[in-house]
């Protein structure tokens, strides 16, 4: 297939029920087997993007290709090549894990046959096929989420949609849930289109992410080249020798082409910016003090984070903003749930 | 039109296997006719047992009387709060997952209509079974209580529908719960559900024409007191176009209210 297994073109959103422009002009392309992050504060406009991807949602104008089909017009043979996990736990607890993966199948329509043979694969793969006949009310937040996202892939879909997939999570569950991701991108070469605001969670999983804010993208790139965007690696050193004998060894140093500056700290620190890699800096400087008979008593490295990117494309930090009422109300019953 | 039949079947069978893993909320569920039954069919048998009163009433058994009114009460109590689980759904993210799935829209509603239909059936059985035990007489033998079996689940079916309609405009718990209070008394008390229709004012009579319950409760009546009579087809007829119109009307609303 060589198709693009995304493509959004000038995708806007106005909500009829109040008016509110959450999506104003947004385009962007997915490929094959990619994993893309949308990054964004709380109401930047990432669930309304995804709810209109997957057909939850009407676009205002605009064109969205899933595996080159114009999804407005094919939404069920597109509905049949995506799966779908939203931000609640929307599983049935007064089901058992087996009931709720097995309605799943009927609702794409799968023969017995088939649901029976997958659901025991994917049940096995999220280790849940042991407690396949225990009602999911018995079953810890994490459980739940893992069967959450074994529903969405019972019709073995080609590309899947994850809204905020480790919201809530604890950090060892989450690490599960990203080895799950991983797992499905490397055995069955799924497309990943996901949405978080967690900045570790992209920068770990994401082989590109695109900053959202206010309802548009504010930039597209690889975590990596996001990152070296806004400014280098910064080594801090310190040193044993005497005053001058530092200040000589600072001059030579400048001379070096990877560095940008060198500026002076209190307390004897000194901080270099690199130009591009830190680490690759870091043998040449302890190459050079030797030459020049300069101990070093403590290096560190510091890399720009995805925070610091994000920072510096949204001007503010993670934010909330206000929600309606009913959507509070679940919001609060999936985090009740997740503490279990 | 297969899809939606068997999209149908499978959200209905979602909604019956909870209700059946609710043991104690069946059991609970009929305290309250047997309640109604064993209580009002004491105190109130006075009514029938003059002249006058066996006349208005058409029977000089009160709890004859009374046992239609009972089911078809039962039934639409319990059918008219199955738009909560809409609500709930919408809470829990169940129905976006639902409207993810290339499912026909319809067969949301039409499936928990259906359950609430089943779950009418039941419920109609149970109370004819305690009748039966407290003495009241079928007319219509054998196939008058299949039949009111059938009109138990026509029943539960619009008032499931009205319930789901409102429920897909009205997207909180409260304020769904409190409407659905609101209306179940005067659905109640404007039906010939507990009085005979003539003992009726004018004006009440005029709304028990509009209200569903009339007609599925004439029908009952018709099968347990006075036996098969040509007036029930008509009556059947009518509960028929009543179930149509719901199902068209909340396909409709439930339809405009996903496809924002």
């Amino acid at each position: 297939m060589f198709e693009k297994a995304i493509v959004v073109k000038h995708l806007k959103k106005i909500y009829n029920s109040n008016k509110v422009e959450a999506v104003k002009d947004v385009s962007f392309d997915v490929d094959q087997g990619e994993i893309f992050g949308f990054l964004g504060p709380n109401g930047a406009g990432k669930s309304t993007t995804i709810k209109t991807l997957i057909g939850l949602l009407n676009p205002t104008q605009g064109e969205i290709f899933i595996n080159g089909l114009d999804a407005l017009k094919n939404r069920n043979e597109v509905r049949m090549m995506i799966g779908y996990s939203s931000q609640a736990l929307s599983v049935d607890d007064k089901l058992t894990a087996y009931e709720n993966i097995y309605l799943q199948g009927e609702f794409y329509h799968l023969n017995k046959l088939e649901i029976e043979k997958r659901s025991k694969e994917i049940l096995t793969m999220f280790e849940l096929w042991e407690k396949r006949n225990d009602l999911v009310e018995s079953f810890s937040g994490g459980m739940m989420k893992r069967l959450d996202l074994a529903e969405a892939l019972i019709h073995q879909p080609k590309i899947l949609f994850l809204d905020e997939p480790t919201l809530g999570l604890d950090i060892q569950t989450r690490h599960t849930i990203w080895e799950y991701i991983r797992q499905l991108r490397s055995e069955y070469q799924m497309t990943i289109f996901l949405t978080t605001h967690y900045l570790e969670e992209a920068d770990e999983l994401c082989d590109r992410v695109a900053i959202i804010d206010h309802g548009q993208i504010l930039v597209i790139d690889k975590p990596s080249v996001l990152k070296s965007q806004i400014g280098g690696d910064i080594i801090t050193m310190v040193f044993q020798n005497s005053q001058p004998e530092i200040q000589s060894f600072l001059k030579k140093l400048e001379g070096l082409k990877q560095i940008k500056n060198i500026n002076s700290l209190p307390n004897g620190v000194y901080q270099i910016t690199v130009k591009t890699k830190g680490d690759e800096l870091i043998p040449q400087l302890f190459h050079q003090a030797e030459k020049n008979k300069i101990n070093i008593e403590s290096v560190r490295l510091k890399r720009p984070t995805l925070d610091d990117v994000y920072l510096f494309y949204t001007g503010e930090t993670i934010r909330d903003t206000e929600g309606s009422a009913e959507g509070t109300r679940g919001q609060r019953m999936n985090m009740a749930k997740l503490r279990r | 039109m297969l899809n939606l039949f068997f999209d149908t079947y499978y959200v209905a069978s979602r909604e019956l296997k909870k209700y059946f893993r609710q043991k104690a909320r069946i059991v609970v569920s009929f305290i309250q006719p047997l309640v109604w039954l064993v209580l009002m069919g004491n105190t109130m048998s006075r009514l029938t047992s003059t002249g006058n009163g066996s006349q208005l009433f058409g029977t000089s058994n009160y709890l004859s009387f009374m046992t239609p009114g009972i089911i078809l009460m039962t039934v639409m109590m319990t059918s008219i709060f199955s738009g909560i689980s809409i609500v709930w759904d919408r809470r829990i993210g169940f129905l976006d997952k639902l409207l993810a799935a290339p499912i026909k829209r319809g067969a949301i509603p039409f499936g928990k209509m259906l359950a609430s239909a089943v779950q009418g059936l039941i419920q109609a059985s149970i109370i004819i079974v305690i009748a039966l035990l407290l003495g009241v007489r079928f007319q219509t033998g054998i196939l008058g209580v299949l039949l009111i079996f059938l009109i138990g689940a026509m029943i539960a079916f619009v008032f499931g529908g009205i319930s789901l309609a409102l429920a897909s405009k009205i997207t909180t718990m409260e304020n769904l719960q409190a409407i659905i209070n609101m209306l179940t008394m005067p659905l109640i008390f404007s039906s010939s559900a507990m009085f005979p229709i003539q003992a009726m004012p004018h004006w009440l009579q005029i709304i028990a024409r509009l209200n569903p319950l009339t007609y599925a409760v004439n029908i009952m009546r018709n099968l347990v007191i006075s036996g098969w009579q040509t007036n029930i087809i008509y009556n059947i007829l009518i509960l028929l176009v009543i179930d149509f119109i719901v199902m068209l009307l909340v396909n409709r609303v439930f339809e405009k209210a996903v496809s924002e």
